[in-house]
């Protein structure tokens, strides 16, 4: 039975309440470390309510502060900058030097004569790096994100992301109509695996998956199918990850609490960002990683593998349609994902909307992730 | 703090370099505990040279979470009293009169800690540093450190072997890159290939942006003697690093921010408190508080004499006193009225300080 009310799915009251207590209270996913290069580069990202802008000092340290002017409030920073070396509003350009302090009031002795500069700094916040990705905390004393995800690491792939290298046209970026809890529950679902995918993801041996939960965070690993595994070298769609010996390799795709999946694979390292925009609309972002690759290796190993693939694995689509705008007969996981999203929030305003049943180790993964939210939000 | 002494025996006497002297004590069980300390503490240390009584701090090279005995190592400084007795003179077997570990340079590390420590070592300076760098490495694990170590050349450099050795077991955490002022170019072993040049405000800021930390919780430490000190910490300032992460202690020779126009009172009456007696005497033109003192056979706690190592700090009750050099104290806490008697000369007629 659900552990959740409908509610938790499609009311504002819900929505923001969960800004507040979980995305206002957690480590979140602000990048990849390459993302602030030289000092002076900044982002800015959303946690919760709360914008936080990440930004590099000269001395290689990353400053988090929370986006907003000490005068009246106003944002100060935009997505993405370089190379600044003051942070100014736009407003009434009050500007603060990289380690937050108010260093300039315009018009200082005639309008703000008593006004004590060095006391002023922007709210702090927390910033770190894990596995080559950018966290933030909007508390300033967060504890530490080893912490956070103690026992985590042990689970995770052998990939060192570091190395790896994000291709520009990699990104994926989709806005799903549906509450971001809904994503994140497919994301972990392990029953669905074989029937929403059977056709896209069958080179995995979901049968023999492990997953569990360490604290808030999902783990999951499932080993290759045995006619991919057989035949790697020729079906992986790109250059296999150096650290991906035979004695590691399958696939890793666990979820970080509350809002980051990974999925950590034989040829690629991937980071799927949840953002939720409303009750019932979520921006996802999808950011790919693979071994260092010139285009003609790159070009060698996709056109081997598609010209491998359907006389191995087969072709066929879930659904045989000839309409190519049909998600279910796209071939593409991540298009069956979102298609099965939406068609789930659309039923949740329905009155004849409940859940009889749901399955006892497939969907575990899903009773457990709903309790942990409801822990959270008590 | 405690001005106790205990006599310990030296165990072994090694020579890690050339012109240098490790000195190994055996510490009896009952002392155990009391000789507890945090990596980058020192020792203050008796000596009787030649019929006088000379006291020095030297820092603990030995790591206390590696249960290594207690080692403090000291380099030959050239027409030095102390440290040329201990490379030619001390023996294993004599006794030495040692007082507990102490010092306010240390780090304070904790199992759980995601820390980035940035360690600056010149010479001798890297007795406190190695310390902490293998406490570091021993207890958390989640820590990196970076150790910016320079030498003048191949033949001077104290532990190379030993931090060679760390650097292969703790690949991926332990980062050391050496500096040499003036390297040979042929040695019996091989051609130098590092750095050439000194800890300086350039090499200091190419080695910083050389070495973005992963955990961003970060510490500095530099121990040098006293110019490298000042450029370390005005690079790292100046790069915009918080005067609170930045740790000194300083090394061979005085610091290089004398102040040369103390104008001291012609005589001055001082009262100090000490252990909850009252002693008053007079202190002529030019002594330190420290000195008059031990002249009037008052045995306040003091141990390096140079403004260093704060063992001799006290409170200025009425009053007033210029300190010749400070290295031990930070601004608040003068500001607070604490002087280090060895440097201080009394400005006023009169002056009255309490000891901690």
């Amino acid at each position: 039975m659900p552990i959740l009310p409908v509610q938790a799915y499609t009311s504002q009251d819900w929505f923001d309440q969960e800004q507040e207590i979980i995305f206002g209270n957690s480590w979140q996913f602000a990048g990849l470390v390459e993302d602030i290069q030289a000092p002076g580069d900044y982002i800015a990202v959303q946690c919760g309510h709360q914008n936080i802008v990440i930004v590099k000092g000269r001395d290689q340290r990353l400053r988090a502060f929370h986006n907003l002017c000490r005068h009246r409030g106003t944002q100060l920073l935009r997505a993405v900058g370089k190379k600044q070396k003051a942070l100014t509003c736009p407003y009434h350009d009050w500007t603060y030097d990289l380690n937050g302090q108010l260093i300039s009031v315009p018009e200082k002795e005639k309008e703000f004569p008593d006004l004590e500069l060095d006391k002023i700094c922007l709210h702090k916040a927390s910033v770190d790096i894990w596995r080559g990705m950018l966290w933030v905390h909007p508390k300033p004393d967060a504890a530490p994100i080893t912490k956070w995800f103690d026992g985590c690491w042990e689970h995770l792939g052998p990939h060192d992301p570091n190395r790896l290298i994000e291709y520009p046209d990699t990104v994926y970026e989709k806005t799903i109509n549906a509450n971001w809890k809904i994503v994140a529950e497919n994301y972990i679902d392990v029953y669905h695996l074989s029937h929403l995918h059977s056709n896209t993801l069958q080179m995995y041996d979901h049968a023999n998956a492990k997953f569990g939960f360490i604290g808030d965070h999902y783990m999951f690993w499932e080993p290759l199918a045995k006619d991919y595994k057989d035949n790697l070298e020729k079906l992986m769609p790109t250059k296999r990850i150096a650290e991906m010996t035979d004695e590691y390799i399958g696939a890793y795709v666990p979820w970080l609490f509350p809002n980051l999946g990974l999925a950590e694979n034989e040829s690629s390292w991937s980071t799927f960002h949840v953002t939720p925009l409303a009750p019932d609309q979520t921006k996802v972002v999808v950011r790919t990683k693979m071994e260092p690759m010139t285009d003609w290796e790159y070009t060698k190993q996709t056109a081997k593998s598609y010209a491998s693939w359907s006389g191995i694995l087969g072709t066929d689509s879930k659904y045989k349609n000839s309409d190519p705008d049909d998600p279910m007969a796209s071939g593409d996981f991540m298009a069956e994902d979102i298609y099965a999203c939406e068609q789930q929030q659309k039923s949740l305003k329905n009155p004849l909307f409940s859940v009889v049943a749901t399955a006892q180790h497939g969907e575990s993964t899903v009773r457990n992730f709903q309790k942990i939210i409801q822990r959270w939000m008590k | 703090m405690s001005a106790q002494f205990h006599k310990l025996k030296v165990a072994a006497i090694d020579k890690p370099i050339k012109d240098a002297a490790s000195v190994t004590f055996i510490l009896p069980g009952h002392l155990y505990k009391e000789f507890n300390f945090y990596p980058g503490q020192h020792l203050n240390i008796k000596f009787q040279i030649k019929g006088e009584e000379i006291r020095r701090s030297y820092s603990l090279n030995s790591c206390p979470h590696a249960n290594e005995p207690l080692q403090i190592t000291v380099k030959r400084v050239e027409g030095g009293l102390v440290s040329n007795f201990i490379n030619d003179e001390l023996k294993v077997g004599h006794e030495l009169e040692v007082m507990v570990p102490q010092g306010r340079f240390y780090a304070d590390i904790k199992k759980d800690d995601y820390k980035t420590f940035f360690l600056f070592a010149a010479g001798s300076g890297i007795t406190p540093i190695i310390s902490i760098l293998k406490s570091v490495m021993i207890i958390a694990p989640y820590s990196a450190v970076n150790l910016f170590y320079g030498n003048k050349n191949q033949d001077t450099i104290i532990f190379k072997n030993e931090l060679d050795e760390l650097k292969n077991k703790y690949a991926g955490r332990l980062n050391i890159v050496h500096i040499l002022s003036q390297p040979k170019v042929w040695t019996t072993w091989e051609q130098w290939k590092g750095k050439k040049g000194r800890i300086d405000t350039d090499s200091v800021e190419e080695f910083i942006t050389a070495n973005p930390p992963v955990a961003q919780s970060t510490a500095y430490f530099i121990c040098g003697p006293g110019q490298m000190n000042l450029h370390v910490r005005k690079t790292l300032l100046e790069l915009g690093i918080p005067k609170n992460l930045i740790h000194i202690e300083q090394f061979g020779g005085s610091a290089d921010e004398i102040k040369t126009e103390i104008v001291p009172a012609e005589k001055a009456a001082l009262i100090a408190h000490l252990n909850g007696n009252k002693h008053a005497l007079n202190i002529p033109k030019g002594k330190t508080i420290l000195q008059a003192l031990k002249d009037n056979h008052i045995d306040p706690p003091y141990s390096c004499e140079s403004g260093v190592c704060a063992t001799c700090v006290a409170k200025v009750k009425n009053g007033k006193a210029e300190m010749k050099s400070c290295m031990a104290l930070d601004d608040d806490e003068i500001k607070n009225g604490n002087i280090l008697t060895c440097q201080a000369l009394p400005t006023t007629a009169e002056i009255e300080i309490v000891f901690k």
